[in-house]
């Protein structure tokens, strides 16, 4: 396997969770992207030797391999203070305080849900970590999550093991992507998961926890660790915690969890690998087709992994510009089929190496294509996302994907 | 330093060790694959150790293969194509 000294971590990680600690790594130095051929070429050639040893003997060094039984507990400092510097050492916290995950409380933690403690609820990615029950036990205590919660935990880190959901990418890009958890049903009233006023910002304890007790079950036992298998370029912060619930009593249409099958009385967790939000300011709009227009203005952007990758843009509308566009008469269905058509962009605001790269990946959006060509935000309008969150006020939210990865949608069992 | 007693967060993986196969000691007459993640120059790099490679052992050939894009993985017919047909294989991961 040949890259970049940058990303040997990634890469021995792979070669670990596949099972060849001994699998022949080759690196040259970083980057080789963005870089002239020529000087690529020039790093090929001087890399060659090191390939054909790795190709015809087994390299002497060895890798070691994860030791194959499981530790069950360890002895940390008892002092609160110090056990925040014991975990970060590890790796294990995402640098805010946790709450040690005793026996009792992780026992605790359990009695929120009916399924047994060794169930398996996903393998996940680049480790290959075992996410058994207790395993998000674990981290939802660390997390400061009360039982209660355990069941959204459980359905988000299972939707995000889906195949669609494209973790492996997910955790190891450099793209900025973090699963946004959405929460539909009544569930998200009964545990205070807000979907009013800041609801993407601080303040509720469920959509802190929640958030971030899935972000810690995907770093530790997922195994994606920032600079290490997580190669995010600058990350965002909803790395730390990324909850939302949908505000269905503000919404003139259909909840999104109804949308996918389900009755309004389930609950239902949709994770998306979503940027962070871009906010759509809009005071003056008082049809649809305004507010089409701001948040097409907003949507219709160069540097979004959507407009060659295509995925599932997600518009949250506040509550306030859904009552505008549903007030004009349009159905949900009709703001997407609006603004698919509207956010275009003009191939001439792309450099021409990316159109030549985006190229190789979409051939029929961008291979050969006249200069007035419009590349849409998504494949098809269908693809484009809607539900509505937030409180008073006359903004909305535009959130792009990581373009390669599905949204998910499972039901939170008991 | 009194301590307390923590449940470990990471916990077991489902990778399993496994063997590479032999090491040829030679490549003289082999085909040597060659799988493009399509990330920018990653046909660059690949192409060009290959290449070298191939003129260096007196391989047979050099064979390009495609991932159906950088974050996806290969196709199962692409790895047993691979595999049946190459003496060595060159891939690249990241960017």
């Amino acid at each position: 396997m040949l890259g970049t000294h940058e990303f040997r971590p990634l890469a021995l990680a792979e070669a670990r969770a596949k099972g060849l600690p001994d699998l022949g790594i080759v690196t040259v130095p970083h980057p080789i992207g963005g870089v002239a051929p020529p000087i690529v070429a020039g790093k090929a050639l001087a890399a060659m030797g090191d390939v054909l040893a790795a190709l015809t003997r087994v390299a002497g060094g060895r890798v070691t391999a994860a030791p194959a039984g499981e530790v069950s507990a360890h002895a940390a400092p008892a002092d609160l203070l110090e056990f925040q510097s014991y975990m970060m050492e590890r790796g294990w916290g995402d640098g805010l305080p946790l709450i040690p995950a005793t026996a009792e409380r992780v026992a605790a933690m359990l009695a929120g849900t009916g399924r047994p403690a060794g169930d398996l609820v996903a393998v996940l990615p680049p480790r290959r970590g075992r996410a058994t029950v207790e395993r998000v036990a674990i981290n939802a205590v660390l997390a400061g999550a009360l039982p209660e919660h355990l069941p959204v935990i459980l359905a988000a880190v299972e939707a995000v093991g889906e195949p669609a959901f494209n973790l492996q990418a997910i955790q190891t890009t450099t793209h900025p992507c973090s699963p946004l958890v959405i929460v539909n049903g009544p569930i998200a009233r009964r545990l205070g998961i807000n979907g009013a006023g800041n609801a993407l910002g601080q303040g509720h304890r469920a959509n802190a926890v929640i958030g971030r007790a899935l972000r810690l079950v995907l770093q530790n036992v997922g195994g994606a660790r920032p600079g290490h298998e997580d190669r995010a370029t600058q990350g965002h912060p909803g790395k730390y915690s990324y909850c939302v619930a949908e505000n269905e009593a503000a919404s003139p249409w259909a909840p999104l969890s109804v949308d996918r099958g389900f009755s309004r009385e389930v609950g239902t967790v949709t994770v998306c690998g979503s940027e962070g939000p871009h906010n759509i300011n809009d005071h003056g709009s008082s049809t649809p087709q305004g507010i089409v227009t701001t948040v097409a203005g907003t949507a219709a952007i160069v540097g979004s992994n959507n407009i060659y990758l295509g995925g599932e843009p997600l518009v949250i509308l506040g509550p306030e510009h859904a009552a505008t566009v549903a007030g004009g008469g349009f159905s949900k269905d009709d703001f997407k089929r609006a603004l698919w058509e509207r956010a275009q962009v003009p191939l001439s605001r792309f450099d021409p190496s990316n159109i030549e790269r985006f190229a190789v990946i979409h051939p029929a959006g961008f291979e050969d294509r006249p200069p007035e060509t419009r590349a849409p935000i998504a494949r098809q309008w269908s693809d484009i996302m809607v539900v509505v969150a937030g409180g008073a006020g006359k903004h909305s939210v535009f959130v792009p994907t990581f373009g390669a990865t599905r949204s998910v949608t499972r039901r939170i069992e008991a | 330093m009194r301590a307390m007693e923590i449940l470990d967060p990471v916990g077991s993986s489902t990778a399993t060790a496994r063997a590479l196969t032999p090491r040829p000691a030679s490549l003289q007459g082999a085909v040597i694959g060659v799988l493009d993640n399509s990330k920018p120059n990653a046909r660059v790099l690949l192409d060009g150790v290959a290449r070298a490679l191939a003129e260096k052992v007196g391989a047979r050939d050099v064979r390009v293969w495609r991932k159906p894009g950088a974050s996806l993985g290969a196709t199962t017919a692409v790895l047993d194509e691979m595999a049946a047909s190459c003496g060595a294989a060159l891939t690249a991961s990241a960017d």
